[in-house]
């Protein structure tokens, strides 16, 4: 069999199924991501068959919405009419409520059952004390290895009339003999099969292949490794490798379809309709409000100077949570300032600021991916310590090792014979102890988790790098099955290779408008890959000891790249005034118990804080020589009073904190001030957010320590629109449900930041959109499942009971108030545009997936023109056959 | 849009209220008659013994606890109500089984704690694999029932004595094969409820139930085996099946603790750290410790309804390449044997056990290669000083075995009123064996031999799974 052409059909036949991330890196993708290339209901029609689950809501969610007057009648009723229903709109919700879902036998039950045991024994990252022998010779040759001793799949094998043969050496010998009797032309349906039997376990195999996880490169496995083994286990049992049946039946009733997609829309239009006369109510009352220009200042004025009344400017990571923050805070100076003038002024930047980039943790020597993962990342950021505290960054390392060699300990005591039942004996009593203060005194306990107790902030500086980005999703699919040949040299041949420049457009989002000469071939210096052998390694742990000397090989990228991330940021927000203070706001949470608390991290970004952004670009923008580069070359002049700092929204409490170590003498007096100010907005914001009159802020710390919390917060759920225009448009109302870029076209003369908002941000989103929409859905099938029966595997992921699926998308206790309620309403995205029509149809004329997107309904583009009296109109989607 | 921030319904909190307030009452009580047991009986039905005080505070606390942590963990859960309903009554059948004296009440509590308990498990109903997880304990424990009635109502016709205690105090008169074939039924009963090898398997098959109930299960129903040998503890000394007990704790006690190592999921590892410690339990009864083996079970439930509760805590992102581990020197090598040595005396000279060549001398070793293994692990490493190293762990260590002594030696005081719980076993060439195979195997542990032995490897994963039925069964589809 041609190996190339078993590799292409693996590959597309993958395409069938999501990718799933391991939960400590949690990104909110779309689950049918591999079928975003067909329109939003098309899509649905094939994906449902293939998971068998559900991509419409159901009738009871609809009914809810329709109780709570949440869909409009008279849309409704025309919705129905247009395709030709004309019955009552209780006969239609009642003819949706009569789809009944209920258990069935699952024929490929033993198959699962012997696939699922060996792929959890090799995946395992860490939770066995002992792992599976042979894990380093791969999964096919591991599993081939000690499967001889498997009783249970021989007592099967038998009963089929089969003997355990010898089994082939390689995995593509193992398929040839399996699919002897197929013709190539049936192998994809096949492995497609293959794959949707097990989504979630399959979606991981991708995930470690595509982005050459740590573990990964200690463990190879492949897709055709998992397609070897499973065909080889079905032939030996007797199940079938293809069955006359398709895996799921699609016993859907068109017409209920029908009915789901006109409420679906009906209940789209109806938030579009009030969202909309929200925003102009808004923006009117702005207009009424505004005495005269002196706060905005529009244009690329070289001559902007300081912003008088202002204290602080506050910048947001993309995230629906920001808003609440940001309408307080800007009414904070408001109602406090005797001069009625607002004394905080808030941007919505690009998700982790538009830094494509991974993050170097300093304590543990791992690198994490810090940017959304929808693109690969330019650039490595590493941490060196200050120079004037390494006595205390000396003891903040020390005080891990003992916090690890505490962990170690109990681990240790735990594991071992015969210490484990002498050890129960001498502790129990300590757990017991320990489980009361937990049960009746959450932040007590929380003091004595062997976690340290406060940041390294203050103890290091990021300084950034270019980097071998983790290969980007668009691109991998090349090397999907691919684990044989070095890995690392093979992604960064393929990230190099310039006949693949789609790579750039997402990577570099960020400045690639500014003419990045290097933007074909992905941002990556090859000289530099050559020399430094070290970056494409940098997972490698061991760099871990290089931060002692790290300062002698520092490896910048020069000062003019850095100045245009800065612009990038400042571009993209709008902005080009300047407060004595500039905080760029990350975002993280802080959740007890959680094995999702990574999803309630700056989401798309790959489940981390969005803190190492902010401090990386505040670092860039204090720089002298990146200022210099922005006055000369760009004509943005910082001026020298304006200070920038980073910050941290711990979005479960609300609380912020800032990095201000280094903050001068002379603006000491107005972060203290922040700092009060931030304190009074927390408990005004815990107040609304969780609709607590009194004591708000501790109860919200309360329920963020609290191990038997299962909605320690709600995270985006809720999230019905994203605009992207300037704050004149939303400060006047409230749309704590809105994802907020910050964008002035009145500053884009020819829409290339708008391009890059919609390339970034707006694909970023799309994918959060779909993520909820398809886990409030279908959370059995697309979400995680009900937390209160996980039960975590390997330390990357959950199993539902004794062993399921693995678990693919957020758990029910993220979108629904209860098992039969939901919290997150779904529905698309809206995403209303402020900026000239012919701005938009420049960018999608450029950018056929984008356009495809948002023609396919995947997003629900709406334009709302200067050049036309700022009159909304839908961008023109095409039309979809039921 | 708001977020509801709900509490606990008015039944959760009434219902923790009431158990924490039965759980005062119960220490209360405790403390009022200590040393002295109460003894107090209602005709030939109930009887309220030490051991019936200790077992309800046990019960009340981990309810309580249970209780208090799913009000909020399980909001929105479509059987809340039912939970709380079943988790109480389950608290009612384990206080009822130690309330008893006349021995269908016993069987009644026997079958009540199974049938709770399997409820718990199969709670979801909309759930096919919850529901045969369900009916597939619920078989383990109907069977536990029928030997529990077997070789309960065998003594009782011989002797025509319903009551616990008429059959105990005239054990002798039985014959022996009676009698050995009454406790051999009675030890399957143990066997099953405490998830002993062979019948291990509805354990690591039974976490399709919320997280708390897995709690519950763990800290509480699986103790049922301790109360049960406890409670009759002179049957297994006359029917001299004590070495039997021994036996199947040591075996199990061992493998069990091997299989742990290898298992990927967090709920089936703990499930297998049950079963080795719950093993470790009836070998402690098997030595003729029934004192200690009813403290085992309290602590052991505290470490293990600690560990459920908070599993969801195992997610971590690791590195895949094992750190070097310092090696020892001489001098820390002396000194953690010097360690080992002291605690061991310690535990002797304050508990008592040890001093004689009996059983006591296998549970005050392990308690001196535990005091040696914490101490191996803190001197070689170089984050902690020297006055932590040498001063403050030792202290530490030796300090938590006086606590356990603290417990045990209260426990055995109060508990004299029940016939032989503290009547250690003379040391047996069978127990000098256990104790060299422990050591081989914490040898075996320490030095990784284990990679050398796929097959054992293999097995280890074949014998720890699942039942079949219980995972990956069922589809959902359109009906």
């Amino acid at each position: 069999m041609n190996y190339k052409f078993l590799n292409k059909v693996i590959n597309e036949a993958a395409e069938v199924v999501g990718k799933t991330w391991p939960l400590y890196g949690f990104v909110t993708s779309n689950p049918l991501a591999g079928y975003e290339a067909l329109p939003f209901f098309t899509a649905l029609k094939k994906a449902s068959p293939v998971f068998g689950g559900q991509t419409l809501p159901s009738g009871s969610v609809f009914r809810k919405a329709w109780q709570e007057k949440k869909i409009d009648e008279v849309i409704l009723t025309n919705e129905l009419n247009t395709v030709g229903i004309h019955s009552s709109i209780e006969n239609t919700l009642q003819k949706m409520e009569s789809v009944v879902f209920t258990d069935f036998p699952n024929d490929k039950h033993e198959l699962d059952r012997l696939t699922v045991k060996w792929l959890s024994l090799f995946l395992d990252e860490g939770l066995a004390a002992w792992p599976m022998p042979f894990k380093d010779m791969g999964f096919y040759t591991s599993w081939r290895k000690l499967v001889v001793h498997d009783n249970d799949l021989m007592a099967l094998a038998r009963k089929n009339g089969h003997r355990l043969t010898t089994i082939p050496k390689t995995p593509e010998e193992a398929l040839q003999e399996v699919l002897f009797d197929f013709e190539p032309e049936a192998f994809q349906e096949i492995f497609e099969r293959h794959f949707a039997a097990l989504p979630g376990w399959v979606g991981f195999i991708k995930y470690r292949v595509q982005n050459n996880s740590i573990w990964q490169q200690e463990y190879p496995i492949s897709l055709l490794d998992y397609l070897a083994v499973r065909l080889w286990i079905a032939s030996l049992i007797g199940a079938a490798i293809m069955s006359e049946e398709p895996t799921v039946v699609d016993f859907s009733d068109r017409e209920i379809i029908k009915i789901q997609r006109c409420w679906l829309e009906a209940w789209e239009k109806s938030w579009q309709q009030r969202f909309f006369s929200e925003i102009l109510k808004s923006s009117k009352r702005f207009d009424e409000f505004q005495t005269g220009p002196k706060n905005i200042i529009i244009g690329n004025n070289p001559n902007t100077k300081l912003k008088t009344g202002l204290a602080a400017q506050l910048v947001f990571c993309l995230d629906t949570r920001s808003e609440r923050l940001r309408r307080i805070l800007e009414q904070a100076g408001a109602n406090t300032n005797v001069e009625d003038e607002p004394r905080y002024e808030t941007f919505g930047s690009a998700g982790a600021f538009g830094i494509m980039m991974d993050y170097q943790h300093p304590e543990t020597g791992m690198t994490y991916k810090s940017s959304p993962a929808v693109g690969a990342s330019s650039y490595l950021v590493r941490e060196k310590p200050v120079r004037d505290r390494q006595d205390a960054q000396k003891a903040y390392l020390k005080q891990g090792r003992k916090l690890s060699s505490y962990r170690y300990f109990l681990k240790r005591m735990k594991n071992i014979l015969p210490s484990a039942f002498g050890y129960v004996e001498g502790s129990g009593l300590y757990y017991g102890a320990f489980l009361l203060l937990r049960l009746w005194s959450p932040n007590r306990a929380e003091h004595w988790l062997l976690k340290h107790k406060s940041g390294y902030e203050a103890l290091y500086e990021p300084y950034i790098t270019s980097a071998v980005p983790v290969i980007s999703d668009r691109i991998s699919s090349e090397v999907i099955a691919n684990t044989k040949t070095g890995f690392s040299k093979t992604s960064a041949k393929i990230v190099l290779n310039p006949d693949l420049d789609e790579v750039s457009t997402l990577a570099l989002y960020a400045h690639d408008f500014v003419g990045d000469k290097r933007a074909g071939s992905g941002g990556i210096n090859q000289d530099k890959i050559e020399k430094e052998p070290s970056i494409i390694h940098s997972d490698n742990p061991l760099l871990q000891h290089h931060h002692h000397d790290v300062t002698s090989t520092i490896d910048d990228i020069g000062d003019d790249q850095k100045a245009l991330i800065v612009k990038g940021t400042f571009d993209s927000c709008g902005w080009r005034s300047f407060a004595p203070l500039v905080v760029f706001t990350g975002h993280a949470s802080k959740s007890a118990n959680n094995p999702f608390a990574s999803s309630l991290d700056c989401g798309a970004c790959a489940g981390q804080p969005g803190k190492y952004n902010a401090r990386t670009l505040a670092m860039l923008a204090n720089n002298n020589n990146v200022r210099n580069i922005l006055k000369k070359e760009y004509d943005i002049e910082i001026p020298k009073e304006t200070f920038f700092i980073a910050a941290e929204h711990i979005t479960s409490t609300d609380e912020v904190e800032l990095f201000d170590q280094d903050i001068p003498a002379s603006h000491l007096l107005l972060a203290a001030q922040l700092k009060k100010d931030l304190i009074w907005a927390q408990a005004q914001l815990t107040k609304e957010r969780l609709n607590e009159p009194v004591n708000s802020s501790s109860i919200a710390k309360l329920k963020s320590n609290s191990w038997s919390e299962s909605r320690p917060e709600w995270g985006l759920s809720g999230h019905k629109g994203y605009v992207i225009g300037p704050r004149s448009l939303t400060l006047k109302g409230e749309f704590s449900d809105c994802f907020m870029s910050s964008y002035d076209w009145a500053m884009d003369p020819d829409g290339n930041i708008l391009k890059g908002i919609m390339q970034g941000p707006l694909v970023v989103v799309q994918w959060i959109s779909n993520h909820y929409y398809f886990s409030t859905v279908d959370n059995q099938k697309f979400g995680g499942g009900s937390k209160i029966i996980h039960n975590i595997t390997g330390k990357y992921g959950v199993v539902e009971g004794n062993g399921s699926d693995l678990k693919i998308g957020l758990p029910l206790q993220s979108v629904m108030k209860s098992d039969d309620e939901v919290y997150h309403d779904p529905i698309r995205i809206s995403v209303l545009v402020q900026a000239p029509r012919r701005y938009i149809d420049q960018i999608l004329k450029g950018d056929p997936k984008l356009k495809s997107l948002i023609e396919g309904g995947w997003i629900l583009l709406f334009v709302m023109d200067p050049e036309q009296k700022n009159q909304i109109d839908a961008y023109k989607q095409m039309v979809q056959p039921l | 849009m708001n977020d509801q921030n709900l509490r606990p319904s008015l039944l959760y909190r009434m219902v923790a209220f009431f158990l924490w307030a039965l759980f005062a009452l119960n220490i209360g009580s405790i403390v009022w008659y200590y040393p002295e047991a109460p003894n107090w009986t209602y005709g030939d039905l109930f009887r309220i013994s030490s051991l019936s005080l200790i077992i309800w505070a046990t019960v009340c606390f981990f309810s309580a606890v249970v209780i208090n942590f799913a009000g909020k963990y399980l909001i929105g859960f479509k059987y809340y109500k039912r939970f709380v309903l079943l988790a109480l009554g389950f608290t009612g059948s384990v206080s009822l089984l130690v309330f008893a004296n006349h021995v269908l009440i016993i069987l009644v509590a026997w079958l009540g704690m199974g049938f709770f308990m399997s409820r718990l498990i199969g709670i979801d109903r909309r759930w096919g694999e919850a529901r045969e997880a369900s009916r597939y304990c619920q078989k383990h424990f109907l069977a536990g029932t029928l030997f529990l009635a077997i070789g309960l109502l065998m003594l009782s016709f011989e002797l025509n004595q319903f009551t616990v205690t008429g059959i105990i105090s005239s054990v002798g008169d039985i014959p022996y094969w009676l009698l050995l074939i009454s406790a051999l039924c009675i030890i399957i009963a143990a066997a099953i409820q405490s998830a002993m090898f062979p019948f291990h398997r509805w354990l690591l098959s039974a976490m399709t139930s919320p997280t708390p109930a897995s709690a519950l299960m763990h800290a509480g129903f699986v103790n049922g085996a301790g109360i049960l040998l406890t409670l009759l503890a002179p049957l297994f000394f006359k029917s001299d099946t004590m070495t039997l007990l021994f036996f199947i704790g040591g075996i199990t006690a061992i493998v069990a603790q091997f299989a742990k190592l290898i298992q990927v999921n967090i709920k089936q590892k703990l499930g297998c750290s049950t079963t080795a410690q719950m093993a470790f339990m009836i070998m402690q009864c098997g030595l003729g410790f029934f004192n200690a083996a009813v403290v085992h079970l309290i602590l052991h439930g505290c470490y293990k309804a600690y560990l459920f509760l908070s599993s969801g805590e195992e997610i971590e992102h690791l590195s895949p390449k094992k750190p070097q581990r310092p090696s020892r020197t001489k001098w820390q090598t002396a000194f953690v044997f010097a360690l080992g040595i002291l605690g061991a005396l310690f535990f002797a000279w304050i508990t008592g056990k040890g001093l004689h060549l009996d059983g006591g001398i296998f549970l005050t070793l392990i308690v001196a290669i535990t005091v040696g293994q914490a101490m191996e692990n803190i001197i070689k490493r170089d984050e902690f000083s020297i006055l932590k190293k040498l001063i403050i762990a030792p202290i530490f260590f030796l300090l938590s075995i006086g606590l356990y002594a603290l417990m045990y030696n209260g426990t055995t005081i109060f508990m004299h009123d029940l016939p032989m719980i503290d009547y250690p076993e003379s040391l047996s060439v069978l127990q000098i064996v256990f104790g060299v195979i422990f050591l081989i195997g914490f040898f075996i542990m320490k030095l990784g031999i284990y990679e050398s032995f796929p097959w054992l490897y293999v097995k280890l994963i074949n014998d720890s799974q699942p039942y079949k039925k219980t995972l990956l069964r069922y589809k959902k589809n359109i009906k």
